[in-house]
């Protein structure tokens, strides 16, 4: 049995034997949501190793697109700045960061780039959350 | 020790509170206590005080909400803010439990608490069944909707000013009410402790970008919807929740109203008011004409504010503040309304 799968089963015990066999209202509730947080956890788990290999994909496409615009347009230096703190991090405050330096230097861009620019960070985006909802909802 | 132990030494000190509010009352008994299970926040209590004055028999339907400190919106929620709106919307037109007492002492009650009016009514929780089909009842005989409107119209039409209500802070005309709407979640999120989240990096800097102006302030409720009202006959006896509250823009409200995040599955609006007889009643109610483009702007604030809420919410129980948890189930909630509001953003 994999941890995910034992997670499942601890998680339908709580729902199904624990919980129902409890009477007052507050710890059958606790019980049940326990039941529900193990769930979730337990489909995280499952898809972890698959989730962080599609993430340092599109890490990697975004970082190459984003470089190769730099090369064909001077980034403003704040700009340049979060790409290379993205560069070296590859984590999720420095995406942060570069979407901040984004919306900054919108003057600086001309409002074509920085749609372009924006909608290519957003692509990324959308990918990582779709593969969150995947356990989460 | 259990919980019904707790709860009859607490029922103790409530009446010991109580008689030295009531020096000439006798014989007080409480009746019909009831801890209810509703909300993130505060411990809300409810019960009949049964007692003797003068040697007369006197009744009294009392709440109690308590503070026990680990509450979602932290220090954002002021259970003494929430006693002096009470009083300052006591003799105003809009239907609110009257207040009685407020206490800071910690040695009374072990936490600050509030006490007032228990107001007839029943609240019937919207997103159960059961609750659903009272509000498709209600909608269909026509005569709560219509108090829906009017209610929200009379606490955007009230003078706030006149009931005391600038102690909230009043923003200036402009882009000040959503400023400060922004700043107070930005707060709430940093106190999470949460790991960054780029999709709510972007909607931040979206919402600074595009804030609308707007001269209008009115009292809003900020969160206005079934399920944060007393109903009593089909008509809204008390509308409950006083822990948003600020001076805005009374679209800020319209926009929750709108959102379909207070309906579930039907095109009734907070699942019990039709979208047109709502637009009309209620520019009729006001003179406010419905801004659809500021209530889609605020639509994505509460987003930002929704995510804020979820990651306290699970930050407290991270954190080893709350047992709750259902506040540690939250955290999956994130990502959730991340991706609605990435919708929103048009992606």
């Amino acid at each position: 049995m994999t941890e995910d799968e034992l997670l499942q089963r601890i998680a339908q015990t709580l729902k199904q034997e624990i919980g129902p066999a409890i009477d007052a209202e507050y710890p059958k509730t606790q019980a049940f949501m326990a039941g529900v947080v193990l769930q979730k956890l337990s489909r995280q788990l499952g898809v972890a190793a698959r989730h962080q290999a599609a993430e340092r994909a599109d890490l990697d496409a975004l970082l190459a697109d984003l470089n190769h615009t730099a090369r064909d347009l001077p980034l403003p230096a704040e700009m340049q700045t979060s790409l290379e703190r993205l560069t070296r991090d590859r984590n999720k405050a420095a995406v942060c960061g570069l979407i901040e330096a984004l919306y900054s230097s919108r003057n600086a861009l001309g409002a074509e780039h920085f749609t372009v620019l924006l909608a290519r960070v957003r692509q990324t985006l959308r990918a990582n959350i779709d593969r969150q909802v995947e356990y989460a909802a | 020790m259990s919980d019904r132990d707790d709860s009859t030494i607490l029922q103790g000190r409530i009446i010991e509170y109580l008689r030295s509010r009531l020096p000439d009352a006798t014989d007080l008994t409480l009746q019909n206590v009831q801890r209810i299970a509703v909300g993130w926040s505060h411990e809300t209590w409810l019960f009949d005080l049964d007692y003797r004055t003068a040697g007369e028999a006197r009744h009294l339907g009392l709440c109690l909400r308590r503070d026990p400190g680990n509450a979602l919106l932290r220090h954002l929620s002021d259970l003494e803010q929430q006693f002096c709106v009470l009083q300052c919307l006591e003799h105003t037109a809009l239907p609110t439990p009257k207040p009685y007492w407020f206490e800071r002492d910690t040695a009374i009650l072990d936490a600050p608490f509030l006490v007032m009016e228990k107001v007839r009514g029943s609240c019937p929780n919207p997103w159960g069944r059961d609750g659903r089909a009272y509000y498709q009842a209600a909608a269909e005989r026509g005569a709560l909707p219509k108090s829906f409107t009017t209610t929200l119209a009379t606490m955007h039409t009230l003078d706030w000013r006149a009931a005391g209500l600038d102690f909230l802070g009043v923003p200036a005309a402009g882009t000040d009410f959503a400023r400060r709407e922004i700043s107070k979640w930005r707060e709430l999120i940093a106190l999470s402790e949460h790991s960054p989240e780029p999709i709510l990096t972007d909607l931040i800097c979206w919402l600074e970008d595009n804030i609308p102006a707007t001269d209008r302030v009115t009292l809003v409720h900020g969160a206005y919807r079934t399920g944060n009202f007393l109903i009593h006959d089909d008509q809204i006896s008390a509308v409950l929740d006083w822990e948003l509250q600020v001076l805005g823009d009374p679209m800020y409200d319209v926009a929750y109203v709108l959102s379909d995040l207070n309906r579930e599955g039907t095109p009734l609006l907070s699942n019990l008011v039709e979208r047109e007889a709502f637009f009309r009643d209620y520019e009729a109610a006001t003179g406010f004409v419905i801004d659809e483009a500021a209530c889609r702007y605020y639509n994505a604030l509460y987003a930002m504010r929704s995510v804020a809420f979820w990651m306290s919410a699970s930050g407290l129980y991270a954190a080893g503040r709350s047992n709750d948890i259902r506040l540690a189930r939250t955290a999956w909630s994130v990502p959730v309304v991340l991706e609605r509001a990435a919708r929103d953003l048009g992606y």
